[in-house]
């Protein structure tokens, strides 16, 4: 892998300007994010990090277009979010896997959805499943496969129709942590390549560190922006590096600023 | 795995074959009334005149249409009112309690009803089975479209589905496993009601059959019909079954 990046899929750029959200429940409203300001770079790979209730997810699901945020303007590439746009790929936690299709059939589902099945697309899949190393596996039944590999056509999924933005929410945090290692480095490095705008959403500061060119540390009750802090360390990343003192370094920074802001409360 | 086959399958064969020695054992002892409580080896004798009889073969072949239709008619009715319930809410509110409701009344009360309406012929019993098997095929799939996966939904969403791809592509075959079962049951159901429609008023069937030997005192041919309707049930479901593996490859746990 190199760190290169190929100027084929240039990612693009994500502004939040005032970005506030309150979600209506039982017990009243509950205010979940307040006065989100932030620009994500094109190509930048961001970490939000932040304990449960920070609502970390319900941004990246504003941003994906699943959740309309009450004030503020959001936008991704320069348009609002939408649901089902091409230039947004998605990864949930789970793989959710259609049990019904095979590994080849899973790959292809975005592109029956919009309606871009064509002559090119078997070869699209194929590249795919190269990619994320499923190439023997292409026929076989998703249930067939491990928890690592399901994940895997997960992440080929995403992939499928280029996008320009890849929005992840723990995408690894059911497997187990030798798995999750090794799959965060192959996204990381991916991303690198392909140049990607990628926002992952995590509560493990490492994992963070690990993968992201830029951590924001999110805190909760509402959800605000308590720290943001540059991850320089070199591409290609690899898992030796958890033990370095840049690392250590910045790992403790994210956690004072997740720290910091609690004790002020 | 030869021995867990042979486990299997010769274990429960050889309680049938034990139980009916014991029966024909008492049968030869004197214990059981001849009359009453025929011997195995007559019961055999009795459905081997049977199938030589083409009334049996008539009866036959009328109680299966009335099962089949009937149930086709009403698993398929059970699946369109099942997906509207599942997928439209106002459909749910305003239908859903009724359903529930008839579901909970002894539907075979109904049957002299029906014999009323559509009379002595094959149109009651079919309506008769359809009515009885109905219900479990709607639970099923209600019960379906509420257990797809919630992450699924979210899935869809992102890649922008419509709707209608939405219900083919995820609702559909998510739903279809639960779904299946209640078809399952409700195939012996729509024989059951069959039966049942007969009894209460036909002309025809095997059901019919059952009530006029047991009057003429034949019981023996009673007997005989019965256990070929345990092997028409059991034949129909192992078929079902077959269709179910065919269609539902993916839910081996």
């Amino acid at each position: 892998m190199t760190a290169q990046k190929d100027s084929a899929g240039t990612g693009e750029d994500i502004t939040l300007k005032g970005v506030s959200k309150t979600f209506a429940t039982a017990s009243g409203p509950l205010p979940v994010l307040r006065d989100i300001d932030l620009h994500i770079k094109a190509g930048e790979f961001v970490s939000f990090v932040g304990p449960s209730g920070c609502g970390k997810s319900t941004l990246l699901n504003i941003i994906a277009g699943l959740v309309r945020h009450d004030s503020g303007t959001v936008t991704v590439g320069g348009k609002p979010p939408r649901e089902g746009r091409d230039d947004i790929g998605f990864m949930l936690q789970k793989s959710v896997l259609m049990p019904w299709l095979n590994v080849t059939k899973n790959v292809e589902l975005p592109f029956v959805i919009s309606r871009r099945r064509g002559p090119k697309t078997a070869g699209r899949i194929a590249e795919l499943l190269a990619l994320v190393g499923l190439s023997d596996y292409a026929t076989l039944n998703a249930w067939e496969l491990s928890g690592g590999m399901q994940q895997r056509v997960a992440l080929a999924r995403a992939l499928a129709l280029d996008p320009k933005v890849m929005l992840m929410d723990e995408p690894f945090s059911a497997l187990d942590e030798f798995k999750r290692e090794h799959l965060n480095i192959e996204v990381a490095d991916m991303s690198d390549r392909f140049g990607q705008t990628t926002i992952l959403v995590t509560h493990s500061i490492s994992e963070a560190v690990l993968m992201s060119d830029r951590i924001i540390a999110l805190g909760a009750n509402p959800g605000r922006i308590v720290g943001d802090i540059a991850v320089d360390l070199p591409r290609p990343r690899n898992p030796d590096m958890v033990g370095s003192d840049p690392f250590q370094k910045i790992s403790n920074e994210v956690r004072a600023a997740l720290l910091g802001k609690v004790e002020a409360n | 795995m030869t021995f867990s086959l042979w486990y299997r399958i010769g274990l429960p064969v050889l309680v049938a074959v034990v139980l009916v020695a014991i029966w024909q054992f008492l049968s030869v002892a004197g214990v059981l009334n001849p009359v009453t409580f025929p011997s195995p080896f007559e019961i055999a004798r009795a459905f081997g005149t049977l199938v030589t009889r083409g009334y049996f073969w008539d009866a036959t072949w009328i109680t299966l249409s009335e099962t089949l239709f009937g149930f086709i008619i009403g698993a398929s009715l059970g699946l369109v009112i099942g997906a509207l319930t599942g997928t439209f809410r106002t459909f749910r509110t305003a239908f859903y309690p009724w359903v529930v409701a008839f579901q909970n009344t002894p539907r075979v009360a109904l049957a002299p009803i029906f014999l009323t309406w559509f009379g002595f012929g094959i149109t009651s019993k079919i309506v008769m089975a359809a009515v009885i098997c109905f219900f479990p095929v709607v639970i099923n799939t209600v019960a379906g479209i509420a257990g797809v996966d919630e992450n699924a939904k979210t899935l869809f969403r992102t890649l922008g589905a419509s709707k209608t791809q939405t219900f083919f592509r995820l609702t559909l075959p998510g739903a279809s496993a639960v779904a299946f079962a209640g078809i399952k049951t409700a195939l012996t159901l729509a024989l059951l009601g069959a039966i049942v429609g007969e009894f209460v008023g036909a002309s025809e069937g095997l059901g019919v059959l059952i009530k006029e030997l047991n009057f003429q005192l034949e019981v023996a041919m009673g007997f005989a019909v019965v256990l070929f309707l345990a092997g028409i049930g059991l034949a129909l479901y192992g078929l079902i079954e077959l269709v179910e593996k065919r269609l539902i490859t993916w839910a081996r746990d």
